[in-house]
């Protein structure tokens, strides 16, 4: 039976993907990634990976696909003159003279089919190994959190997480090196959506406290810094799109500290242990706890400021154009 | 069969769906949607194998590194994604063009 | 990893770069320059003191968290981390100077393209890390770290040719990242294990193996731009700002090339076959004679410096066929081996300083007459001499003429290639100083050319001038410790180490 469950599933995984690619219009392809990544995410739970599920919901499937959605307006709505071309140019892909039907298109396919198998052996063969679960297991009592992920991710490889906390905030000074160079752009008066108000005004507690819940049972349950950050990240984007853009009416400085401050107080008391004569993040045991309750918290702020702003400057690439 | 064989599998087929998408798709948005799907072959791998080793948890080693993983993936994405949309203002273009 | 003693440097060289980085975000752009470049400085002077700590104490290792591998992730500063650590204090210093300069005067409304600087600081952590790790996912990470840096810095000029580049360099480089960590996966889920040295021990010879071997290298060829995938790199070079491209060619393809070194000399020594290690050199050899006539072919100057990266970057493909051993040969006949990855090594170096400066000098001339064709160089030595010595010798360096340090680093090779007995690779190697040679003069040549028509020359910072001489004299001056460099890697335990792991796995013992 629950074979039967999971290869259904992977199938469906397997067909969003290709649907994904093949769909004729933006827009579908849009949807149907959404739709890969709700299927993937019920991959991770069959899987027994929730921590992976929530943050493939929340991050991968959620806030990339708020961004796709966003894109679209610039793609297929503003230029209609150009929509058409490029509508024509995409059905020509799928209909009329399919790419993949050319000389080089069949050696690509070929080819891929090939790699596809080879892929499929060597997937097939894996030996069996045993991991790292039980080594884990081990020193979990030592990592003073109760969630094994959370273990992993905020001590037994700290160094990892913290230097992702760097790629998220690379993420968003590459946006803004494409886009300008203003920390936050200055916003331009939205009109005002009575009900979108009212929907914001009801969510946003429910998010904020969903995300705290988040952060806090992260140590002990599934969830964390980045699921937080983003359920947060979510209020921004909310009130930025009601008009009521947060991040424009704080002081510039504070909102840099915003941003700064997960990776910023992580490294701090990296150097501070290095300096006492420990390894970089080589918390000491009895306060390991709490240290990874305050940097997560931090983090999971930062983090939400950095999405936040990453979908404010995104957002604003097509109203710079329009004026 | 077991349940992870299944996903690592599938796994499998993601990678190539996504690396030939990379390759073939035209439109900037769906090349940018096929190097994720390239990306969800290889975290589907590691949590497989996750599954695979667990004992009273399933081994939180992959899953954390899917979850770096994942917003790593991200973070180039939406970059991507702000090249791809400035490229379109300034320009018009949604496709690469044969350029010498 | 037992024995070995510890040091905080290796936290310091990732950490320090990045709290600086996150510092620059706070000031004014005028300001962001200079404490921008102060801070380069200071992690330059922090290299240098790490460099000489391992030439003093050997290898020195940092555990961050105090984990041990292969829960935990292990920093390793051995001799090759250290010199490519120098490496990129020594270049990267000096470019710091020329980009404060350059950029203020390119830009000086907005304070002279402010987010170089976090952009740069970032950068130059990711690859001080890269170069330290000894894990197979932190690598990942780090190479993410570089790849979003490079592109952001590449397309910073924000025309939408760069832009248009920069899309193209980064699809390519996420592409290369994934099929990279599938590899990582596979080898995960046959292993248990991400650490290098533990992963070179138990790492069992079987179809997944192969497989992961293949994704890997296809994944860091992809991004070192590796012959088939050099399609990516003349773009983004040419069109982003002078410094910024001399950053890409002489220090970020270098970072894939040293995770595929440590790899294929660590711990694939079960996987690789000698056919396989042809098929590299193969590819090598076509990008040097491919990369260097496309060279000679351009109108445009900054294309034909970066069509001369893709050949040079051949010629350290070229060394990876003569790392493994043919059928029949042992290890303590196989004497090449050591004189021919010191010297792939050693034109990692020379390239990097040699390019550096022949980017930078472009950009001096760019910047005088406005555009980037070959033709602009008419009448260069009239006007501009310092400038005019700096891409002679450069060139001569990127040649491989003597006294440079691209001789020493061609003339390696070409001793490895001539012991090991695979004389097939000798002719590509000259026929690529040859054409080298060819757009170098050709270069030369215009220099020397009067002037057709009177064309203004308009001035240009001193500073400039000087900072690109000083890298194209380093690429001469860089022949005195060569032996001394050579030895030092020679001596270092672990590569020494690594290199008998490979042979008794063996590199081709397993037939």
């Amino acid at each position: 039976m629950s074979v039967l469950i999971d290869s259904l599933l992977a199938i469906l995984i397997v067909y969003l993907a290709l649907q994904c690619l093949l769909a004729p219009r933006l827009t579908q392809t849009v949807f149907l990634f959404f739709a890969f990544g709700l299927a993937l995410a019920l991959a991770w739970v069959r899987l027994g990976a929730v921590d992976v599920a929530i943050t493939e919901a929340a991050i991968a499937s959620g806030f990339l696909g708020v961004l796709f959605l966003d894109a679209l307006r610039d793609f297929s709505f503003i230029t209609s003159g150009k929509q058409e071309s490029s509508d024509a140019a995409n059905h020509s892909v799928s209909k009329k003279k399919p790419a993949f039907l050319s000389l080089p298109g069949v050696v690509l396919v070929l080819g891929l089919g090939l790699f596809l198998l080879i892929t499929l052996e060597a997937v097939w063969k894996v030996p069996e190994s045993g991991g790292l679960t039980a080594a884990t297991e081990a020193l979990l009592p030592e990592s003073g959190v109760e969630n094994p992920v959370t273990a992993v991710l905020l001590n037994f490889r700290a160094y990892d997480t913290w230097l992702e906390m760097g790629v998220i905030l690379l993420g968003l000074l590459a946006v803004m090196a494409v886009g300008g160079i203003k920390i936050f752009p200055v916003h331009r008066k939205t009109p005002e959506d009575p009900v979108l108000q009212q929907v914001i005004l009801f969510f946003t507690p429910i998010l904020f406290l969903f995300g705290a819940f988040l952060l806090y049972f992260g140590k002990n349950g599934p969830g964390g810094a980045f699921q937080a950050a983003v359920l947060w990240g979510a209020i921004g984007i909310l009130l930025h799109l009601g008009g009521r853009p947060v991040l424009t009416v704080i002081p510039r400085w504070l909102s840099q500290l915003l941003l700064i401050m997960g990776i910023g107080f992580f490294l701090m008391l990296g150097f501070l242990l290095l300096a006492g004569g420990a390894s970089l993040f080589e918390y000491p045991p009895s306060y390991a706890g709490v240290l990874i309750l305050i940097i997560e918290t931090l983090a999971a702020i930062s983090i939400a400021v950095t999405l936040v702003s990453v979908f404010v400057h995104l957002n604003q690439l097509n109203k710079e154009e329009s004026n | 069969m077991e349940t992870y064989q299944i996903y690592s599998i599938t796994s499998g087929v993601l990678f190539v769906i996504g690396m030939g998408g990379v390759f073939l798709s035209k439109h900037f948005i769906k090349k940018i949607i096929a190097t994720i799907i390239m990306g969800s072959g290889v975290f589907l791998a590691f949590v497989s194998f996750a599954e695979r080793d667990a004992l009273s948890f399933a081994d939180p080693v992959p899953q954390a590194l899917v979850i770096t993983g994942i917003v790593v993936a991200v973070a180039s994405a939406a970059f991507a994604l702000a090249l791809a949309r400035r490229i379109y203002q300034l320009t018009g273009e949604e496709s690469f063009t044969i350029e010498k | 990893m037992t024995g070995l003693p510890t040091s905080p440097l290796p936290a310091l060289l990732v950490g320090f770069p990045i709290l600086l980085a996150i510092l620059t975000l706070f000031f004014r752009p005028g300001v962001k320059a200079l404490v921008g470049l102060a801070g380069c400085l200071l992690t330059a002077l922090l290299a240098f003191i790490a460099f000489v700590e391992v030439t003093q104490r050997g290898t020195v290792i940092h555990t961050p968290g105090g984990w041990d591998p292969p829960l935990g992730i292990l920093l390793r500063m051995d001799a090759l981390a250290a010199v490519f650590i120098g490496m990129t204090a020594l270049v990267g210093g000096f470019i710091s100077l020329y980009a404060w300069r350059y950029l203020r005067a390119q830009d000086p409304a907005t304070g002279g393209y402010p987010l170089f600087w976090p952009l740069w600081l970032f950068l130059w952590a990711g690859l001080n890390g890269l170069f330290l790790s000894n894990d197979l996912f932190n690598l990942f990470v780090t190479i993410e770290v570089i790849s979003i840096c490079a592109v952001a810095l590449a397309v910073l000029s924000g025309k939408a040719g760069a832009l248009k580049a920069g899309l193209r360099y980064l699809l390519a480089a996420i592409t290369g990242s994934m099929a990279y960590l599938f590899g990582v996966a596979l080898l995960y889920g046959s292993t248990g294990t991400l650490d290098l040295d533990h992963l070179g021990q138990v790492l069992e010879p079987g179809t997944t193996t192969t497989f992961a071997l293949l994704v890997v290298t296809l994944g860091l060829l992809i991004k070192m731009a590796g012959f088939p995938f050099h399609f990516w790199l003349p773009p983004a070079h040419s069109n982003a700002l002078a410094p910024v491209s001399a950053l890409l060619s002489a220090l970020v393809v270098k970072g894939a090339f040293y995770i595929l070194l440590r790899l294929w000399m660590e711990v694939f020594g079960v996987g690789i076959t000698y056919a396989a290690g042809q098929l590299i050199g193969l590819a090598g050899a076509i990008a040097v004679i491919w990369g260097s006539w496309q060279a000679f072919m351009q109108t445009s100057l900054k294309l034909l410096v970066a069509h001369s990266s893709v050949a040079q970057l051949g010629y350290l493909l070229m060394i990876f066929p003569l790392l493994i051993l043919p059928p029949g040969v042992t290890a303590d006949s196989a004497d090449w081996l050591s004189v021919t990855w010191t010297g792939g090594v050693y034109q990692v170096i020379s390239h990097a300083i040699a390019k550096a400066s022949f980017f930078l000098s472009a950009g001096i001339v760019i910047m005088a007459v406005g555009h980037d064709r070959i033709e602009s160089l008419r009448d260069l030595v009239g006007n501009m001499r310092i400038t005019s010595m700096a891409i002679g010798l450069a060139g001569v360096s990127l040649i491989g003429l003597p006294p440079s340090g691209g001789f020493v680093g061609k003339w390696m090779l070409l001793k490895g290639i001539l012991l090991s007995g695979q004389w097939w690779w000798a002719p590509v190697v000259v026929a690529g100083s040859l054409l080298t040679a060819g757009y170098v003069f050709m270069l030369l040549r215009l220099a020397f050319a009067p002037a057709r028509e009177k064309e203004p020359f308009r001035p240009v910072p001193k500073t400039l001038e000087v900072v690109a001489l000083l890298l194209a004299v380093s690429s001469f001056l860089i022949v005195f410790p060569a032996d001394y460099l050579i030895q030092f890697l020679e001596n270092s335990e672990i590569f020494g180490s690594g290199i008998e792991a490979v042979l008794k796995g063996g590199f081709y013992g397993n037939d």
